[in-house]
Protein backbone atom coordinates (compact mmCIF):
# COMPACT_ATOMS: atom_id res chain seq x y z
CA UNK A 1 0.00 0.00 0.00
CA UNK A 2 1.50 3.51 -0.74
CA UNK A 3 1.13 5.90 2.22
CA UNK A 4 3.84 7.76 1.21
CA UNK A 5 2.44 11.47 0.23
CA UNK A 6 3.46 11.94 -3.50
CA UNK A 7 4.05 15.07 -5.39
CA UNK A 8 2.88 14.95 -8.34
CA UNK A 9 4.66 17.54 -10.93
CA UNK A 10 3.57 18.73 -14.47
CA UNK A 11 5.45 20.27 -17.84
CA UNK A 12 2.36 22.88 -18.34
CA UNK A 13 4.71 25.64 -18.38
CA UNK A 14 7.07 23.99 -20.89
CA UNK A 15 4.33 23.18 -22.97
CA UNK A 16 2.97 25.79 -23.34
CA UNK A 17 5.73 27.57 -24.52
CA UNK A 18 6.02 25.22 -26.57
CA UNK A 19 3.13 25.42 -27.85
CA UNK A 20 3.28 28.68 -29.58
CA UNK A 21 4.42 30.42 -26.54
CA UNK A 22 0.72 30.09 -25.34
CA UNK A 23 -0.77 32.87 -22.50
CA UNK A 24 -1.59 31.35 -18.65
CA UNK A 25 -5.14 33.51 -19.96
CA UNK A 26 -5.23 31.69 -22.94
CA UNK A 27 -4.49 27.90 -21.48
CA UNK A 28 -7.16 29.09 -18.59
CA UNK A 29 -10.15 29.98 -21.08
CA UNK A 30 -9.28 27.24 -22.96
CA UNK A 31 -9.98 24.90 -20.08
CA UNK A 32 -12.59 27.31 -18.18
CA UNK A 33 -10.04 28.08 -14.65
CA UNK A 34 -9.23 31.28 -13.98
CA UNK A 35 -5.36 32.42 -14.66
CA UNK A 36 -4.57 32.04 -10.97
CA UNK A 37 -5.38 28.78 -10.93
CA UNK A 38 -2.95 27.35 -13.77
CA UNK A 39 -0.66 29.66 -12.11
CA UNK A 40 -0.90 27.61 -9.19
CA UNK A 41 -0.71 24.11 -10.74
CA UNK A 42 2.23 25.44 -12.68
CA UNK A 43 3.85 25.94 -9.22
CA UNK A 44 2.90 23.18 -8.05
CA UNK A 45 0.64 24.20 -5.30
CA UNK A 46 -2.55 22.57 -6.44
CA UNK A 47 -3.07 19.73 -7.99
CA UNK A 48 -5.99 19.81 -10.06
CA UNK A 49 -8.72 17.17 -10.58
CA UNK A 50 -8.33 14.14 -13.08
CA UNK A 51 -11.82 16.37 -15.03
CA UNK A 52 -9.07 19.56 -15.36
CA UNK A 53 -5.71 17.44 -15.78
CA UNK A 54 -7.57 15.66 -18.81
CA UNK A 55 -8.86 18.64 -20.08
CA UNK A 56 -5.16 20.36 -20.12
CA UNK A 57 -3.92 17.14 -21.73
CA UNK A 58 -6.27 17.15 -24.19
CA UNK A 59 -5.57 20.85 -25.18
CA UNK A 60 -1.70 20.32 -25.61
CA UNK A 61 -2.97 16.76 -27.79
CA UNK A 62 -1.02 14.93 -25.30
CA UNK A 63 -1.66 11.99 -22.92
CA UNK A 64 -2.01 13.16 -19.77
CA UNK A 65 0.87 11.03 -18.25
CA UNK A 66 2.81 13.11 -20.57
CA UNK A 67 1.81 16.24 -19.15
CA UNK A 68 1.10 14.99 -14.99
CA UNK A 69 4.06 12.65 -13.63
CA UNK A 70 5.12 11.55 -10.12
CA UNK A 71 8.34 13.05 -9.17
CA UNK A 72 10.78 10.03 -8.33
CA UNK B 1 -4.40 41.97 -6.54
CA UNK B 2 -6.36 39.22 -9.10
CA UNK B 3 -10.06 39.53 -8.42
CA UNK B 4 -11.01 36.89 -5.78
CA UNK B 5 -8.72 39.15 -3.73
CA UNK B 6 -10.64 42.44 -4.24
CA UNK B 7 -14.10 40.26 -3.67
CA UNK B 8 -13.07 39.45 -0.81
CA UNK B 9 -11.49 42.29 0.46
CA UNK B 10 -14.83 44.14 -0.32
CA UNK B 11 -16.35 41.85 2.08
CA UNK B 12 -14.51 42.20 4.38
CA UNK B 13 -14.89 46.24 4.38
CA UNK B 14 -18.59 45.81 4.21
CA UNK B 15 -18.55 43.40 6.65
CA UNK B 16 -16.63 45.44 8.90
CA UNK B 17 -17.94 48.85 8.35
CA UNK B 18 -21.76 47.25 9.27
CA UNK B 19 -20.36 46.03 12.21
CA UNK B 20 -18.87 49.25 13.49
CA UNK B 21 -21.98 51.11 12.35
CA UNK B 22 -24.14 48.13 15.02
CA UNK B 23 -21.66 48.67 17.46
CA UNK B 24 -21.80 52.48 17.66
CA UNK B 25 -25.63 51.87 17.69
CA UNK B 26 -25.45 49.99 20.46
CA UNK B 27 -23.90 51.46 22.68
CA UNK B 28 -26.60 52.14 24.73
CA UNK B 29 -28.21 48.57 24.27
CA UNK B 30 -28.64 47.85 28.03
CA UNK B 31 -31.41 50.88 27.88
CA UNK B 32 -32.74 49.99 24.76
CA UNK B 33 -36.23 47.54 24.42
CA UNK B 34 -35.90 44.29 22.53
CA UNK B 35 -36.97 45.91 19.87
CA UNK B 36 -35.13 49.04 19.37
CA UNK B 37 -32.01 46.29 19.53
CA UNK B 38 -33.14 44.17 16.89
CA UNK B 39 -33.85 46.73 14.55
CA UNK B 40 -30.29 47.94 14.64
CA UNK B 41 -28.81 44.35 14.09
CA UNK B 42 -31.52 43.61 11.03
CA UNK B 43 -30.69 46.77 9.85
CA UNK B 44 -27.25 46.44 10.65
CA UNK B 45 -27.39 42.67 8.58
CA UNK B 46 -29.23 44.31 5.66
CA UNK B 47 -26.96 46.91 5.05
CA UNK B 48 -23.98 44.82 5.67
CA UNK B 49 -25.33 43.12 2.34
CA UNK B 50 -26.46 46.42 -0.09
CA UNK B 51 -22.56 47.39 1.42
CA UNK B 52 -21.23 44.50 0.34
CA UNK B 53 -22.67 44.88 -3.23
CA UNK B 54 -21.87 48.00 -3.87
CA UNK B 55 -18.21 47.85 -2.66
CA UNK B 56 -18.09 44.93 -5.18
CA UNK B 57 -19.04 47.40 -8.24
CA UNK B 58 -16.78 50.66 -6.61
CA UNK B 59 -13.53 47.93 -6.38
CA UNK B 60 -14.08 46.28 -9.86
CA UNK B 61 -14.93 49.80 -11.66
CA UNK B 62 -11.60 51.27 -9.98
CA UNK B 63 -9.73 48.49 -10.69
CA UNK B 64 -11.36 48.19 -14.58
CA UNK B 65 -10.04 52.14 -14.48
CA UNK B 66 -6.47 51.52 -13.05
CA UNK B 67 -5.29 48.31 -15.22
CA UNK B 68 -7.40 49.80 -17.77
CA UNK B 69 -8.94 45.92 -18.79
CA UNK B 70 -11.75 44.11 -17.76
CA UNK B 71 -11.25 41.18 -15.25
CA UNK B 72 -13.71 38.63 -15.70
CA UNK B 73 -14.72 36.75 -12.28
CA UNK B 74 -14.04 32.96 -13.40
CA UNK B 75 -15.44 29.86 -10.06
CA UNK B 76 -13.51 26.77 -10.48
CA UNK B 77 -12.78 23.89 -8.77
CA UNK B 78 -10.08 25.46 -6.70
CA UNK B 79 -12.10 28.37 -5.61
CA UNK B 80 -14.78 25.89 -4.42
CA UNK B 81 -12.39 24.31 -2.27
CA UNK B 82 -11.28 27.23 -0.81
CA UNK B 83 -14.79 28.28 -0.46
CA UNK B 84 -15.55 24.85 1.40
CA UNK B 85 -12.27 26.01 3.57
CA UNK B 86 -13.82 29.09 4.63
CA UNK B 87 -17.22 27.74 5.32
CA UNK B 88 -15.82 25.30 7.61
CA UNK B 89 -13.93 27.69 9.63
CA UNK B 90 -17.04 30.21 9.66
CA UNK B 91 -19.58 27.27 10.73
CA UNK B 92 -17.05 26.32 13.54
CA UNK B 93 -16.50 29.59 14.82
CA UNK B 94 -20.04 30.18 14.46
CA UNK B 95 -20.97 27.57 16.40
CA UNK B 96 -18.75 27.42 18.91
CA UNK B 97 -19.82 31.32 19.36
CA UNK B 98 -23.59 30.20 19.65
CA UNK B 99 -22.69 27.57 22.60
CA UNK B 100 -20.70 30.13 24.50
CA UNK B 101 -23.41 32.22 24.25
CA UNK B 102 -25.93 30.16 25.50
CA UNK B 103 -23.74 29.07 28.39
CA UNK B 104 -22.65 32.26 29.42
CA UNK B 105 -26.46 33.82 29.25
CA UNK B 106 -27.48 30.85 32.01
CA UNK B 107 -24.56 31.31 33.93
CA UNK B 108 -24.07 34.74 34.30
CA UNK B 109 -28.00 35.46 34.11
CA UNK B 110 -27.73 38.06 31.22
CA UNK B 111 -30.76 39.58 29.14
CA UNK B 112 -31.55 38.25 26.00
CA UNK B 113 -30.82 41.57 24.12
CA UNK B 114 -26.88 40.50 25.22
CA UNK B 115 -27.50 37.33 23.81
CA UNK B 116 -28.60 38.50 20.85
CA UNK B 117 -25.78 41.02 20.15
CA UNK B 118 -23.36 38.48 21.10
CA UNK B 119 -24.61 35.79 18.25
CA UNK B 120 -25.15 38.53 15.92
CA UNK B 121 -21.57 39.91 16.22
CA UNK B 122 -20.46 35.96 16.28
CA UNK B 123 -21.70 35.68 13.06
CA UNK B 124 -20.03 38.77 11.55
CA UNK B 125 -16.82 37.70 12.83
CA UNK B 126 -16.99 33.76 11.74
CA UNK B 127 -17.55 35.42 8.57
CA UNK B 128 -14.49 37.94 8.56
CA UNK B 129 -12.15 34.92 9.68
CA UNK B 130 -13.07 32.75 6.91
CA UNK B 131 -12.81 35.54 4.26
CA UNK B 132 -9.10 36.26 5.85
CA UNK B 133 -8.32 32.60 5.62
CA UNK B 134 -9.61 32.89 2.36
CA UNK B 135 -7.15 35.74 1.21
CA UNK B 136 -4.78 33.94 2.42
CA UNK B 137 -5.13 31.12 0.05
CA UNK B 138 -5.93 32.83 -2.65
CA UNK B 139 -1.98 34.68 -1.66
Amino acid sequence: MLKKKIQIENAVRKLRFNNDEMTQQQLAKEVGVSRQTIVAIEKYKYTPSLDLAFKIALTFEMEIQDVFFIHQ
Amino acid sequence: MNIKIRNTLAEITGASLAMIWMWLNLTEASLMTIQAVSKVLAQGIGGSIILIIVLHIIFNILSSIITGQYEEDIDDERDKIFELYALQVSSAIFGISIVATLVLLGWFNLTIISGLIAITFSGFIASILSLLLKIYLYK
